[in-house]
């Protein structure tokens, strides 16, 4: 007996009806590589601007630029792409590999918002990892490489995982370690090299059948060359530890088929800077495969100790460090400032195996949007665009 | 890597859940491969039986019955698919299939040759009804206490689908799996060949009546022989018309193959119960069947020849 | 330090209390939910994670880091 495909009209009625029944019931089962493999591509499209003008800098505006004039300066342009592929080998192993290109032009600050300057560049990465299931958790091995011109960086790291009886808790544990070679193109240091090492520690934990939470705490230890090599009067210390605390939640609302993704992560290092970061997302399905996620992310840090403020009576020129400092930059990135992000992505499911997704930010970098405390003068309001568009297959 | 010129093997993993012998059959490239996904197959049974038999504590099915007269009981997306899916069998079998009939069973105990009595009959009666049931924003509540809700005419048949998926998915193309008789087929030998599968005789025990050929799809059997008692020359079987509460008696088994294994039990287990008019409703359904009637009678189609002994 | 003992204390907590139900594996389908998950979205997190780093002085938090690079 064979069985048969002229089905009659009942026949058809009652295989219909099975064919409600769950095909593909997303239970929680034991760690197994995933069913299906996956290619993804994405393009990133990054455009950086600064807000040079008087009004802008308030009382350190340039003494000759012209009252009200808004006058946006370009910073840096970087068209990205980035194709993914997870394959997974049998119900026990599965490999994946990235390869990132990023084609870098425009201009950055010497020292802090001031005297741009040309840059081009091209950086390719590429990483590639394996891992095994395991009956209750999950072991990865990954290597990465990253190479533009003047940087080149090597990383190497382990994850374990460890799941509950339930799947409903899971430990993790990591390793990572870094190798960067540094050949500046004004050769202002020769073969500089910076070496780290990062640990992770984390828990996820299923809560209700609605909500999940994570925790995860992340050391790290790093030597060798800090400083930027294209920026003016930037001397930085040859070491630099980290402690990050991050905690996640995700919550779905069953009534309004919509999730909510939290998170806050505290950050501070050896250098005194401390930072807080607030993400909020909210993912609404919309019908039809369609979903829209509107998010928010707020940032807010202190300054490095050896930051160098910017000095209003000899604007637009840099203010020499203080005499006895051993360490010293007047780098953007290390003064107190708060950012906030505002962004939205559509995402739709063409089919059962196939997916795009666009998403567009703004973020806006100021000093005056510190959390508390005195944020970073001086520094024009930097902005930063971001369109991404991508496609995933599985197969 | 394995080489693709190795040769399939066949590896055979028994197994014991919902109370009967079962196993797994698939042809493999390793020994190791075969046993991870075999045991993945296993787990999935395992996962059915313990979230749906009546008697586990951590079962959805438990929960609902301890509920009867009470609240609703919230359902997840399979249970909530598995009690629209019997709301439809309801419908199409003119209320013969109805999954609130287990509580008849309570008057029947087939270790004893004893017909119960029409008033423990009218008893137990009220308690069933899939109408009754109220089912309303992925809720169930069982408006009388003492009723129940039960998937064992189903279960099982569910059970060897889902395992089969979860193989299927894996890549398997040439096995099947057997969950004491209810089967779910994902290709033929490695050979090509169908599998060559016994249809137990109704009337003696180890005996096979007849031998299908099958290579794909779901193959279920009701019969007349796995629970009852005989009174008086009269064969009283655990199939109980949910109507009467009597137990039906036209056929002594019933066999057929259709693209799942849940859709070939629910038409054996209602074809059963239509008793005389279960013949024209097994060909109205278009699906291969083999059944044996109360005079011991053949009835069949099939679309290769099944051999007969 | 204090920041690492609420941390720890705030772990704790959530083992213990009873605001942690357990969940069935039958009951997991909200979860599997890509959108639910912590990272269904690896692409985009590598991109996310570059800019952030390039621009502001934190670092990390949420995965090992992969490859650095000389951002400006």
């Amino acid at each position: 007996m064979v069985a048969t495909k002229h089905h009659t009209e009942l026949g058809a009625a009652l295989l219909s009806a099975a064919m409600a029944l769950p095909c593909i019931v997303s239970t929680a089962h034991a760690e197994s590589a995933p069913e299906k493999g996956t290619l993804s591509f994405k393009y990133l499209n990054y455009k950086e601007s600064q807000q040079t003008s008087s009004d802008a800098l308030g009382v350190y505006g340039r003494a000759d630029s012209k009252s009200g004039a808004s006058a946006y300066d370009d910073r840096i342009l970087v068209k990205a792409t980035s194709s993914s592929l997870v394959v997974p080998l049998n119900s026990e192993w599965s490999m994946s590999g990235t390869l990132i290109t990023d084609a870098i032009s425009g201009a950055s600050p010497a020292y802090h918002t001031q005297a741009l300057s040309y840059l081009k560049d091209f950086r390719r990465a590429v990483d590639a990892s394996v891992t095994r299931y395991l009956p209750n958790g999950t072991l990865t091995v990954g290597m990465s490489h990253s190479g533009e011109n003047d940087y080149v960086s090597r990383a190497a790291s382990l994850l374990a995982t460890r799941s509950s009886e339930n799947k409903n808790t899971t430990w993790t544990a990591g390793l990572a370690v870094n190798r960067d070679q540094i050949n500046p193109a004004n050769q202002i240091v020769l073969n500089e090299t910076k070496r780290s090492s990062e640990v992770l520690l984390g828990v996820t934990q299923v809560v209700t059948m609605n909500d999940i939470v994570q925790f995860n705490m992340g050391y790290y230890k790093g030597q060798g060359y800090f400083s930027d090599p294209y920026k003016i009067y930037d001397e930085r210390p040859r070491d630099r530890t980290q402690q990050k605390f991050q905690t996640r939640w995700n919550h779905y609302f069953n009534d309004l088929n919509a999730t909510s993704r939290l998170a806050y992560r505290y950050y501070t290092d050896s250098w005194g800077i401390r930072s807080h970061t607030l993400d909020a997302e909210w993912v609404q399905q919309i019908g039809n495969g369609w979903s829209a996620a509107p998010a928010v992310r707020y940032y807010s840090q202190t300054a490095a100790k050896f930051y160098v403020e910017v000095d209003p009576s000899i604007l637009p020129f840099p203010p020499s460090p203080p005499a006895n400092a051993k360490y010293f930059s007047e780098d953007q990135r290390m003064s107190a400032f708060g950012g906030l992000t505002l962004g939205m992505k559509l995402t739709k499911q063409l089919n059962l195996d196939t997916k795009v997704d666009v998403k567009l930010e703004q973020y806006g970098q100021k000093g005056i949007w510190i959390l508390s405390g005195n944020g970073s003068k001086g520094l024009a309001p930097f902005y930063a665009r971001n369109l991404q568009v991508g496609i995933t297959r599985s197969f | 890597m394995v080489s693709k010129a190795m040769p399939l093997k066949v590896h055979r993993q028994t197994f014991k859940a919902m109370g009967s012998a079962c196993e797994v059959v698939l042809t493999s490239h390793t020994q190791k491969e075969a046993e991870s996904m075999a045991n993945l197959a296993i787990d999935e049974v395992l996962r059915i039986e313990r979230k749906y038999s009546r008697y586990t504590t951590d079962s959805i099915i438990a929960k609902i019955n301890q509920q009867a007269g009470c609240e609703a009981v919230q359902c997840d997306d399979e249970t909530w698919a598995l009690f629209q899916f019997a709301s439809q069998l309801f419908d199409k079998s003119d209320g013969l299939f109805d999954i609130t009939s287990g509580v008849l069973r309570q008057a029947w105990n087939f270790k004893k040759p004893e017909v119960p009595t029409s008033q423990k009959l009218e008893a137990l009666l009220p308690l069933v009804g899939w109408k009754k049931v109220v089912l309303q924003e992925q809720r169930i509540a069982l408006p009388l206490a003492g009723m129940e809700v039960d998937l064992g005419g189903f279960g099982k048949e569910y059970a060897a689908d889902r395992a089969a998926q979860v193989l299927k998915e894996k890549g398997v193309t040439h096995g099947y799996v057997n969950l004491a008789g209810d089967m779910r087929f994902l290709g033929p030998k490695s050979t090509g060949e169908p599998w060559m599968i016994g249809i137990q005789d109704p009337r003696v025990r180890d005996q096979v009546v007849a031998t299908l050929p099958i290579t794909m799809g779901g193959l279920a059997t009701s019969g007349d022989y796995e629970r009852y008692f005989e009174l008086n020359g009269q064969r009283y079987c655990h199939v109980l018309n949910p109507k009467t509460g009597m137990p039906v008696s036209y056929w002594r088994s019933v066999s057929v193959t259709s693209p799942a294994t849940v859709v070939s039990g629910c038409t054996t287990t209602m074809a059963m119960l239509k008793e005389a008019e279960g013949l024209a409703f097994l060909q109205a359904t278009g699906f291969d069947f083999f059944a044996i009637d109360h005079t011991g009678q053949v009835h069949l189609r099939h679309e290769t020849q099944a051999a007969l002994n | 330090m204090r920041v690492l003992a609420m941390w720890i204390f705030a772990l704790l907590t959530l083992q213990g209390c009873s605001v942690v139900q357990t969940v069935e594996p039958w009951q997991k389908g909200n979860l599997a939910k890509p959108e639910m998950t912590f990272d269904d979205d690896p692409l985009e997190r590598g991109y996310r994670e570059h800019i952030y780093t390039s621009k502001e002085a934190s670092a990390g938090g949420s995965g090992l880091g992969g490859g650095g690079c000389g951002c400006n």
